[in-house]
């Protein structure tokens, strides 16, 4: 099953220690907010079914939220001389 | 010869199971060998399906001073592929324009996820090493 990430270590400028930001805690509130404008997408993908980008708006959630699963396991690790730039999703 | 391999051929000897049952217990204990990470003398088996691309810039000197390290998982691309369906006709034309104006004459909406997966299995075996001026590059997939 699909998962997104649940951790993301973060770290930028001269940081020597990259902080551990905790995304699972997020996906629950991220989830209700979905269900609840759940409806309105529905409502949006109906309006705009004549223009041709409904099945667009219906697909484009699913779409994004698979972009989202594959996020984990990227890992940008730049280290330039005086600085740090670290992005790793675990 | 595998442990299971043993087993499975001593349940054929016992009458456990059939020749057939036998064959195809043998053909996955034989994938399972491709999947894993060492052969029988210990050098690497071959490598299944790439799950992260990588690149790797190290100072010659190994200070480590300035250093990049980027691995981008394969399921990221593949994913990335899939929004190409989202990106509305006069984007694409805007980005075809912008890429013929590099020298590159390129369709972005031929772009299919069928194409990526074949040229993912072609990645497979690529390692590039490029060692010049005061930095080495590699790039691979693992």
């Amino acid at each position: 099953m699909k998962c997104p990430p649940l951790l993301l270590r973060l770290g930028i400028g001269r940081r020597r220690f990259p902080v551990w930001l905790p995304l699972f805690l997020l996906w629950p509130v991220a989830a209700a907010v979905i269900i609840v404008l759940a409806p309105l997408v529905l409502l949006a993908a109906l309006i705009l079914r004549p223009l041709g980008w409904g099945k667009l708006v219906i697909i484009s959630g699913p779409m994004f939220f698979g972009v989202l699963c594959a996020l984990r396991g990227l890992e940008l690790n730049l280290n330039l001389g005086n600085r740090l730039v670290l992005i790793s999703f675990k | 010869m595998s442990d299971n391999q043993k087993r499975i051929l001593d349940l054929l000897a016992e009458k456990k199971i059939s020749v057939d049952e036998a064959q195809r217990l043998l053909s996955l204990t034989g994938s399972e060998k491709d999947t894993g990470a060492k052969g029988p003398d210990d050098t690497p088996a071959p490598m299944g399906k790439p799950r992260y691309f990588r690149v790797q810039v190290q100072p010659e000197d190994g200070s480590g001073k300035k250093s990049v390290n980027v691995r981008i998982p394969m399921a990221l691309i593949r994913a990335g592929m899939k929004l190409n369906s989202l990106i509305p006709g006069h984007a694409s034309d805007e980005v075809n324009e912008a890429l013929r104006e590099k020298g590159i004459d390129f369709d972005v909406r031929n772009l299919k996820p069928e194409d990526f997966e074949e040229l993912v299995a072609a990645l497979t075996d690529l390692e590039v090493d490029v060692k010049g001026g005061r930095e080495k590059v590699h790039i691979y997939v693992e």
